[in-house]
């Protein structure tokens, strides 16, 4: 009985990794055909360094495949706009500044982890973290791990939730233990 | 006995000077240009020999993708970092590792140019907190959060932005360096030694190759490398092949020549004798009154020897079975041996001359003509049997009568000729000199373009400008460098150059150290201030004791010196930017994108105990080239009177000195007017040259007006100078087939002039005996 729960179970794993394969290839598919987004978020950021959570509130706009804005809005303002290769801050003080993206790449993985997410490029994704699929495609939340020891001091994990082709929930897990956790709301 | 004493003492001579040649250095710098008496001259010296420009190396990766060319661009530089013995290897990838970022936090307080007492009042205070708050919530505050504790006023941020916005970067490309157009991925690599040190530069440039070779190992990625080191080596090079190629034919012909003329193996190693003597006496003279030799010194005094060449050929050609070798020595001895001083006395006036490089020029030559002198009168015929005469089957025949039948008219006409050129040559010659070195720099021009495509890609500063601060120490450097600093950014502001690199760009002055640790609050007040601008903000209570702590350790922490930063990366770009020497220190501030030079220049701020230099190290040397060329013109005017007045003791005749040095004098006109003709712009090699056919021009007159010589005598003396000008002909006409600028000037001048002498001797010196007698 136990031999064939095991021989079950080994039989099965193969299936079930296809079936995760296969409901992470439909979000994908899911995502890739969104061609633009424009949603509030909320993001609280719980820092070790503070009594208190940090709670700012903005916007995303996105197109595909590979332009990303996030304007905060709430309490400082503060704009960044992923566009290509290119990278576009904009804070009140510091006014615009850009930068290639190529030239540091460390901030790439960061950039990646959403707008490749919301391109569907899975290909994308896998360049810097490892995946880990879990739930339906109804229901599905996605484990992003980097592979770059580098990304790997800033990071620990980004977990994204969602249903279909939106994505609803952006949570950042830091080695320190800080942590985000960004909520979208489509308009 | 007697027979051999004579070889056995000049064996015994020449194994001493080749001891002292073999075992003194020789030097390939270009000091030997510079006045002894210019301080400006020196410091540019010493910057062209060693100054933190000539030890980049400009490293450009083309060819294959953009990914592959970045990935080879760092596995590159990772190797050369790991191996080869190099100053620096950055390619634009994580300029900073973390033990120096470490280091510069460290030192925060000392090192920030935003550290002033405003920063720590309770409204400073306030003003970063809330700065920093803004900053956390960004999504680039993963990188920075890390420093909060100890650093609420950020002046890590303010090091960072000092130190980086010196020279303008390169743009970037999947993490490492590029040119605008993405086709090179670029390297900067900068030496220990200095870009004129070849044998180091040659090491560097193999350690180069070999780590290029293993990064590139699998991708079709090509390498292209530039820099005044590698231009050197290369130059170097190109010059040793071609001298040797050009020497070695040279030669052979030569001895073709001798062997063709007088049928007599003999001839060829006795007529060596000489010339070997002139060499070593020469360089064994120079060796011991200098301690060393210059390079160039070296190359021109064996242009100017070439005349030692024609001693023994005077010999072999006078010999006739009737008398000795002796006795044919003894007769030809008033001539040779004034043939011999005209020479010496021509470069006397050279030996104290301002230049080290005109003495050892002087040096060389009175005692490679004395020595070479010498061995013809007695080395010679020690060496021979006491009757020997070459073969001699090329005698000349009756048709010499006829080429050395006066032809006054003919002469007449030539004088005339040569006034009307010389007058020419007066009115336009101060235009015609180059002053350019690079002008005859044998450096590919494909080469050159690749350097200036890289400099301008990687915004590396040119070799050009730079100001140079001399101080007593290196506090009153930094702090000159400082004022300096200030000046700079004004004008960038105005658009006047687009960047500047210094030492205090990294390490501040003690004095500026100073006034920012009494910028510090002590302990209580900072907490006070501290507790004060936290009402209201979020941050954890007791979060920022690092802080306080760090402020005041900073208070009482000694300054820092340049030998604290020994070791690491900054430390090495300080050393390279501020150093010791002879007489005190040197700050060096490199410019890059220069606009308004002389504007620069005037403006400089200066200080009393050091001064400041603006340094164009073209124009400069330009300058140290036309000084030199100056005090070269006057020697050798100098030494132009002494020649007449040892003609005029040897022959006692005003008549006889005029038979003799006139056609030279000619010759030297039609030359110049030649060379003009060709399109050749005048340097100091032409020069050089020119001295040698002066040498070798007096001695054709000399030995055409020889007095009392009967007609057989002086077909023999025509047998010898066409066998001197004819060999002088083949070897100097080989060199003006050179594609580099230096031995083709050297070629042409000497073929021309060698020519000019004898046709000018031959139509005029007979005339001007026998129509003035």
């Amino acid at each position: 009985m136990f031999v064939i729960r095991w021989v079950g179970l080994l039989l099965c794993w193969p299936l079930a990794v296809v079936a995760d394969d296969d409901a992470l290839a439909q979000v994908m598919r899911a995502l890739a055909a969104v061609p633009a987004v424009e949603a509030a978020f909320r993001e609280e950021k719980t820092l070790a360094v503070l009594d208190v959570p940090l709670v700012t509130t903005g916007v995303l706009y996105y197109r595909a495949p590979d332009f990303l804005r996030k304007r905060t809005l709430r309490p400082q303002p503060e704009d960044y706009e992923a566009d290509g290769q290119w990278l576009t801050v904009e804070t009140p003080d510091a006014g615009r500044r850009q930068f290639d993206l190529n030239g540091y790449p460390q901030l790439r993985p960061f950039v990646e982890a959403i707008r490749a997410a919301q391109a569907g490029d899975q290909a994308a994704l896998e360049r810097y973290y490892q995946l880990e699929f879990q739930g339906t495609p109804a229901d599905w939340s996605l484990r992003l791990t980097p592979r770059d020891a580098d990304a790997q001091r800033y990071v620990a994990a980004i977990v994204l939730r969602g249903q279909n082709g939106r994505i609803d929930r952006m949570e950042t897990l830091e080695p320190d233990g800080d942590r985000s956790v960004m909520t979208i709301t489509s308009r | 006995m007697r027979r051999w004493s004579i070889p056995l003492l000049w064996l015994l001579a020449a194994l001493g000077c080749g001891w002292i040649v073999w075992t003194t250095p020789v030097a390939a710098d270009l000091t030997l240009f510079a006045s002894r008496a210019d301080p400006v001259a020196e410091l540019l010296l010493e910057q062209l020999r060693s100054g933190p420009t000539t030890r980049l190396i400009l490293l450009g990766l083309a060819d294959d993708t953009e990914t592959e060319r970045a990935t080879v661009s760092q596995r590159l530089a990772e190797r050369l970092r790991a191996s080869a013995p190099l100053a620096r290897v950055v390619n634009g990838a994580d300029a900073l590792p973390e033990a120096e970022l470490q280091a510069l936090f460290a030192h925060r307080y000392r090192l920030s140019p935003t550290v002033a007492p405003e920063r720590f009042t309770e409204e400073g205070l306030r003003a970063g907190l809330q700065q920093r708050l803004v900053e956390l919530q960004s999504p680039l505050a993963v990188f920075q959060k890390r420093w909060l504790a100890g650093d609420p006023t950020g002046e890590l941020l303010s090091v960072l932005k000092q130190s980086g916005s010196g020279l303008r970067e390169p743009a970037k490309r999947l993490g490492v360096w590029f040119s605008p157009d993405g086709d090179r991925a670029l390297l900067l690599v900068e030496t220990r030694q200095s870009g004129y040190d070849l044998a180091a530069q040659r090491a560097a440039v193999t350690a180069i190759h070999a780590a290029f070779t293993a990064a590139r190992a699998g991708t079709g990625v090509r390498l292209e490398m530039s820099g005044p080191g590698v231009l050197a080596t290369l130059a170097a090079d190109t010059i040793r092949a071609q001298a040797e190629l050009l020497s070695t034919l040279a030669l052979a012909v030569v001895v073709l020549i001798l062997l063709l003329v007088y049928r007599s193996a003999r001839t060829v190693w006795l007529g060596a004798l000489p010339v070997l003597s002139a060499l070593l006496a020469g360089a064994a003279a120079v060796d011991l009154l200098f301690g060393k030799m210059y390079l160039i010194t070296l190359a021109f005094s064996m242009t100017l020897l070439g005349e030692t060449l024609d001693y023994p050929t005077y010999l072999f050609s006078h010999r006739r079975a009737a008398e000795t070798v002796a006795g044919t020595l003894r007769q030809l001895w008033p001539t040779l041996r004034l043939c011999a001083a005209t020479t010496m006395f021509g470069c006397l006036a050279m030996l104290d001359a301002g230049f080290p490089g005109l003495s050892q020029l002087g040096v060389f030559t009175v005692a490679g003509v004395a020595a070479a002198l010498a061995a013809t009168r007695w080395l010679l015929p020690a060496l021979l049997p006491p009757n020997w005469t070459p073969p001699q089957p090329m005698a000349v025949g009756p048709w010499a009568d006829r080429v050395l039948q006066p032809r006054p008219r003919l002469a007449l006409a030539l004088g005339g000729c040569g006034a009307l050129v010389l007058l020419i040559l007066i009115v336009e010659v101060p235009t015609l000199w180059e002053n350019d070195l690079a002008a005859l720099s044998p450096v590919p021009r494909e080469l050159m373009q690749l350097d200036q495509e890289l400099r301008t890609a990687l915004g590396a500063p040119e070799v050009g400008h730079l100001i140079a601060v001399t101080a007593p120490d290196a506090e009153t450097a930094l702090r000159h460098g400082e004022t300096i600093a200030a000046y700079l950014d004004d004008r960038r502001a105005a658009g006047w150059l687009t960047g500047y690199d210094g030492a205090m760009r990294y390490l501040p002055s003690a004095r500026s150290q100073q006034q920012r640790q009494i910028a510090l609050p002590e302990a209580a007040t900072l907490t006070a201030n501290l507790n004060a601008a936290l009402e209201g903000l979020p941050f954890k209570p007791g979060l920022f004791a690092p802080f306080v702590d760090a402020v005041a350790a900073a208070r009482s922490a000694p300054p820092l010196r340049p030998e604290d930063l020994r070791g690491t990366l900054l430390g090495t770009r300080v050393d390279a930017l501020l150093f010791p020497g002879e007489r005190g220190w040197t700050a060096l501030l490199p410019l890059s994108g220069v606009r308004e030079a002389s504007a620069l220049a005037a403006g400089l701020p200066q200080n009393e105990a050091s001064r400041a230099y603006y340094l164009d190290l073209r124009a400069e040397t330009n300058r140290l080239v036309a000084d030199f060329r100056a005090a070269a013109l006057a020697r050798i005017g100098w030494g132009a009177a002494l020649i007449v007045a040892v003609v005029w003791l040897g022959l006692r005749s005003w008549r006889q000195v005029a038979a003799a040095l006139i056609p030279v004098l000619l010759a030297l006109v039609f030359t110049v007017a030649a060379l003009l003709a060709l399109g050749e712009r005048l340097s100091l090699f032409h020069l050089v040259s020119l001295l040698l056919v002066l040498g070798v021009g007096v001695d054709y007159g000399l030995f055409f007006s020889r007095p009392g010589a009967d007609p057989d005598a002086r077909r023999r003396t025509l047998h010898a100078l066409l066998v001197c000008c004819g060999s002088a002909l083949t070897v100097f006409g080989m060199l003006s087939l050179s594609a580099l600028p230096a031995l083709r000037a050297i070629g042409l001048t000497v073929s021309l002039g060698v020519a000019a002498s004898f046709i000018a001797a031959v139509i005029a010196a007979r005339p001007l005996l026998t129509k003035m007698s």
